[in-house]
């Protein structure tokens, strides 16, 4: 029984490899930006200076997942102050808590095209499903590197306090706007 | 109402000052730890407001909340399980640097090692000096109280203005509450009954800002060296002489050096620290 496990393992491995591919996120081209609303007043903007990733992606079987670390410390809002606000313990924590993870789940398919991609979000020790839209996909060589890439940009929203950033809330938004652009390279 | 008690100054001065004078007069005939379960109270009623009753995610600030409202339970029931004065001392050094590792240690677990070391070397040495400072003065209750009031205002000031509103509403909190019942002792006059003045009864005093202090520093930007001045704060107010027969100037006098040095150490934060505050 063990070694009929160990040849149907060995004998889909390969298969898998050759049909799915694996790529490492470019941090160069991915940009993990928010827009909030300041006391009604306006809509303050901010991303993240430092992520990794992977993306597995497998439009044949329509399959993709894809996994980003962020770095909670990178934040810019173009604002030192304000950056050292939002990673102290009123907002992101960051020193106990450095790394927002998203996990994919779940994808939904628009013909070749991922359509939505949902899965876990964590931010300050809490998880929560979000639905990122895809607006854009493109994947095939770079014309400048020929490396094979993949891209995307999606979209999102998220309730703040429900990952319990409560400070300032409903004053500060509570709905945070996600807008990513995502490229990653074939392994 | 709801609005009105989304106010910071609400949040961590009116409700807390209120709740712990009106607290302190009426428990001050019945029980020695009256000013305990004054601070206890409003102090609860303020992190209600602040953070909320959430304890999950259990972060380092709510670890905090926990710690301090446990402190004040345990001063006031341990003196009566506890009688000697030595085990009570062990007992409260044993608590408090319990309550250091717990908050910190997920942070320090990832230090490098001479980073740990410093760090461990410098808030045990804190939080021990602190606790010394206040032993002496435990049995002088203006200046004990002012002593309290005046390091958790410098500490709430100085993390406010060193980028988390969070650290320095509690701290303000607990420094508003420290007032109520320092008015509370004064307006008493002298039907009160002589306060709890067992070594353990100092727990909430040298362990809240110590607490808060180094989190500041940790997870906020407050420089480390501005705990330096607010440490020694109980040692200041111990140097002014109580001999007015004036509960109210005895108060006064003993609150003063508190609050300049409370003051001007978060006047310099707010001028030269990396302030998330003011933008």
């Amino acid at each position: 029984m063990k070694k009929l496990l160990i040849l149907t393992a060995l004998a889909i491995l390969p298969v898998k490899a050759v049909i799915g591919a694996d790529y490492t996120v470019d941090p160069a081209h991915t940009y993990v930006s928010f827009a909030i609303s300041h006391l009604g007043f306006s809509t303050m903007r901010g991303k993240f200076n430092e992520q990794s990733g992977s993306l597995q992606f497998d439009p044949a079987a329509k399959e993709a997942s894809v996994m980003i670390e962020i770095d909670a410390t990178s934040i810019d809002t173009g604002y030192a102050k304000r950056d050292a606000h939002l990673q102290s313990p009123d907002f992101l924590n960051a020193v106990e808590n450095p790394t927002i993870t998203f996990k994919s789940t779940s994808a939904t398919w628009n013909g070749a095209k991922p359509a939505t991609v949902t899965g876990d979000l964590t931010l300050l020790g809490v998880s929560k499903p979000v639905t990122l839209t895809i607006t854009s996909m493109k994947c095939g060589p770079n014309p400048f590197n020929k490396k094979e890439t993949c891209g995307f940009d999606a979209t999102g929203s998220i309730k703040r306090t429900d990952f319990g950033v409560t400070y300032g809330a409903p004053a500060i938004g509570e709905v945070l706007e996600l807008q990513i652009g995502f490229e990653a390279v074939k392994n | 109402m709801e609005q009105l008690l989304s106010r910071p100054e609400i949040q961590s001065a009116v409700v807390p000052f209120v709740i712990a004078l009106v607290v302190y007069l009426g428990l001050r005939k019945i029980t020695a730890s009256a000013w305990l379960w004054a601070l206890l109270v409003a102090f609860l009623a303020s992190a209600a407001l602040i953070n909320g009753l959430i304890v999950n995610p259990l972060t380092g600030t709510r670890k905090i909340i926990l710690l301090v409202t446990a402190s004040f339970v345990a001063a006031a029931l341990l003196h009566w399980i506890l009688r000697s004065d030595n085990l009570q001392r062990r007992f409260t050094t044993i608590i408090s640097q319990v309550a250091l590792l717990w908050v910190f240690w997920a942070v320090v677990g990832r230090m490098d090692s001479a980073s740990m070391v410093l760090f461990l070397a410098g808030s045990i040495s804190l939080v021990l000096v602190s606790e010394y400072l206040f032993v002496r003065i435990i049995d002088k209750p203006a200046q004990l109280h002012g002593a309290g009031f005046s390091l958790l205002l410098g500490v709430g000031l100085s993390a406010t203005a060193a980028a988390s509103a969070l650290l320095g509403q509690l701290a303000l909190a607990l420094a508003a509450a420290s007032g109520g019942a320092l008015l509370g002792w004064v307006l008493s006059g002298s039907v009160s009954r002589q306060q709890t003045r067992q070594s353990i009864a100092v727990l909430p005093y040298f362990m809240a800002p110590a607490l808060l202090g180094i989190a500041a520093v940790m997870f906020a930007r407050l420089p480390w060296y501005a705990l330096i001045p607010l440490t020694s704060i109980p040692f200041a107010v111990s140097l002014v002489p109580q001999k007015s027969s004036s509960r109210f100037v005895n108060a006064l006098l003993a609150s003063l050096p508190g609050l300049v040095i409370a003051l001007g150490v978060a006047y310099y934060v707010w001028q030269t620290g990396s302030s998330g505050s003011g933008y």
